[in-house]
């Protein structure tokens, strides 16, 4: 599917993936990347240009947004200020012509289960924001949708907050086998809860596979980067299915090619070790020398930043009681497992 | 008590009378221009006047009685009201759209809304100038009505004209307070509710109303008050055939010069003013 608007270039363009009954599936990007505009397009609040929209086998593109059966949880929360929390959560009841008593009860036990009984006569602004966000949860739940769509619903709340609902949401999500599409530009909060990610970037798509398949084989460096912190290195295909960078020769997780090639290794995969250990890399190990130039302690990890042949490396150890062994201008030798060396030849960088 | 506290006391105490120190300015020039004067015309309206004009010594309730016996001011105080209501209503039927459109413009807002009040900066004598020269008998519509060999209607010197002219005089208000009343309402709310399953109507009378409703209520109002107390242009395109309180005050005070029975008339205005209030007081509080 595709979305224009007017002549500018597409936000969401070539845009295709399915979602499985009961499956939470989450759309990561950077902000204005299209994740939410494609949540727009499957709630119907936004035309598509082109494409289709199937839910269920039925096409459902071209039909009006309140004839979709969707449950939306919008950013904001969206709750009617005017009406009580009993009321905000009875709407789509009351426009889906359910019986007054069938009302009070799936109202009162949709209530329940975002653990908000006794607020039903309160309004909307009397309430915290975690509690607004749990009757904006019930409120899209009670009306059975065929998807429950949210939008960015973590974002408003602070950080202790946003773990429990993070997990809270799971767990209902499970638990009504709720089909699931979960806007997000955090990607903790993707990894932490969805069953599959689709990792968007302007507009496009740059992979769909579990938080595994994106973390330790992302298809492209953008998705590389935008999962957690990782080191990039430039090198040079050799014939032997070495790289070359500087002068040093590293393996990594593709068996060759040729030109330019993209190295990247994320920081906590390197281990450090003092300088003139035996040992000069393997098929399955990569080693390098160093000097550290900077450490930052950051808490729970150390920070080395590591000069090399081949550029600046970034590496990352927990912290530990004993006392950091290395000081910077140590020579140092770096090694990390061949199979955590993405690498990305020069065509698929871009 | 505490030290801290006892200073806390005198902090407020100070704020307090410095707070009556800056409003004491404001307090006596109502006095003097408002309460004052409004006591002189109640106060006055307990006298009478002789035929020449010259009020009569003493305190009485004849000019009271006579108005009150007077069946010609009972339906002229029952004009008023449905004309000041129906003005209003009209207003507020032209006035909701386009104040919805307005707020809801993202280009050209700011010179939207002032396109929308820009009426209020010609005088409203002039404004009615201009219908006088659009509805008149020899004026502009009929003279259209006439070139496709219809018959236009009166539409001057009658209520008809003063309903027209005044609806487009309060239309500013109106939507001034409509625009005020409209911020309440997030479009995404409009988006929650159709996503729950709600068509435009429903979206319209369930969401957008009900939070429309403090604006619409505050207009009312204003729109109301100033339709009843307006004399201008009732008496120029009523052609003094449509009585009002208003314009009736102003014959009484000027022309006939009868000044207690003006003075009762006011009261009586401002009774009427002050039970349109107290329903809008009421209302509010359902609305809330």
């Amino acid at each position: 599917m595709e979305k224009r608007y007017g002549s500018f270039a597409p936000s969401v363009a070539d845009l295709s993936f399915s979602l499985g009954q009961g499956e939470l599936l989450g759309l990561l990007g950077p902000s204005g990347c299209g994740k939410t505009t494609t949540l727009r397009m499957i709630s119907g609040l936004v035309q598509a240009t082109s494409g289709t929209i199937r839910v269920g086998g039925q096409d459902v593109t071209h039909l009006p947004t309140y004839r979709r059966n969707m449950g939306v949880m919008f950013q904001s929360y969206a709750l009617f200020p005017h009406m009580t929390i009993a009321e905000n959560v009875a709407f789509g009841l009351q426009m889906r012509k359910v019986r007054k008593p069938d009302i009070a009860t799936r109202v009162a036990s949709a209530l329940a289960m975002v653990r908000l009984d006794g607020v039903a006569d309160r309004k909307p602004r009397e309430l915290s924001g975690g509690q607004q966000q749990r009757v904006a949860l019930a409120r899209a739940l009670v009306v059975e949708p065929d998807i429950l769509l949210l939008d960015e619903p973590l974002s408003n709340l602070d950080a202790k907050l946003r773990d429990n609902m993070r997990n809270e949401i799971r767990e209902i999500q499970q638990r009504l086998r709720m089909t699931t599409v979960f806007v997000t530009h955090d990607q903790t909060e993707a990894m932490a809860i969805c069953d599959r990610i689709v990792v968007m970037n302007r507009g496009k798509l740059e992979q769909i596979g579990t938080p595994l398949d994106i973390y330790e084989r992302p298809a492209t460096p953008m998705v590389a980067e935008f999962v957690g912190r990782i080191n990039r290195l430039e090198g040079q295909w050799r014939n032997d299915g070495a790289i070359a960078v500087g002068d040093s020769l590293i393996r990594a997780n593709a068996n060759g090619g040729t030109g330019r090639v993209l190295i990247m290794i994320r920081p906590h995969r390197i281990d450090l070790a003092a300088a003139g250990e035996p040992g000069a890399g393997s098929p399955e190990e990569n080693m390098v020398a160093g000097t550290i130039r900077h450490i930052t302690y950051v808490g729970d990890t150390l920070q080395y930043a590591v000069a090399t042949a081949g550029g600046l490396l970034q590496v990352e150890k927990a912290t530990s009681s004993a006392t950091d062994p290395f000081q910077p201008g140590d020579s140092v030798a770096l090694r990390w497992k061949t199979r955590d060396t993405l690498s990305f030849s020069s065509e698929a960088t871009g | 008590m505490t030290v801290s506290a006892l200073e806390a006391n005198d902090a407020k105490r100070g704020g307090r009378s410095l707070l009556s120190a800056l409003l004491l300015p404001i307090v006596l020039v109502n006095i003097l221009v408002f309460v004052a004067p409004v006591a002189n015309l109640a106060a006055m309206s307990f006298r009478s006047a002789a035929a020449t004009g010259a009020m009569i010594e003493g305190f009485n309730l004849s000019t009271w009685s006579s108005l009150i016996s007077d069946a010609y001011y009972w339906s002229m105080l029952w004009r008023t009201v449905w004309i000041g209501a129906l003005i209003t209503l009209v207003a507020l039927v032209l006035s909701y759209p386009l104040a919805l459109f307005v707020s809801r413009a993202t280009r050209a807002k700011a010179l939207l809304i002032v396109l929308c009040i820009s009426p209020l900066l010609i005088s409203a004598v002039v404004r009615t100038y201009g219908w006088m020269v659009i509805l008149g008998d020899q004026g502009f519509l009929p003279a259209m009505l006439r070139s496709f060999n219809l018959t236009p209607p009166r539409l001057i010197n009658n209520q008809l004209g003063v309903i027209i002219g005044m609806t487009e005089i309060l239309m500013p208000y109106m939507i001034l307070s409509l625009l005020s009343g409209f911020g309440k309402l997030d479009a995404t709310l409009e988006q929650a509710a159709e996503t729950l399953g709600a068509g435009p109507f429903t979206v319209f009378r369930r969401i957008v109303l009900p939070l429309s409703m403090p604006g619409i209520l505050l207009g009312c109002l204003l729109c109301f008050v100033l339709a009843v107390s307006s004399f201008i242009t009732p008496k120029m395109l009523g052609g003094g055939r449509v009585a009002l309180l208003a314009t009736e005050i102003y014959d009484q005070a000027i022309v006939t010069l009868n000044w207690p029975v003006a003075a009762c008339l006011s009261v009586l205005i401002l009774i009427v003013f002050g039970t349109a209030l107290l329903f809008y007081g009421q209302l509010s509080k359902i609305v809330e």
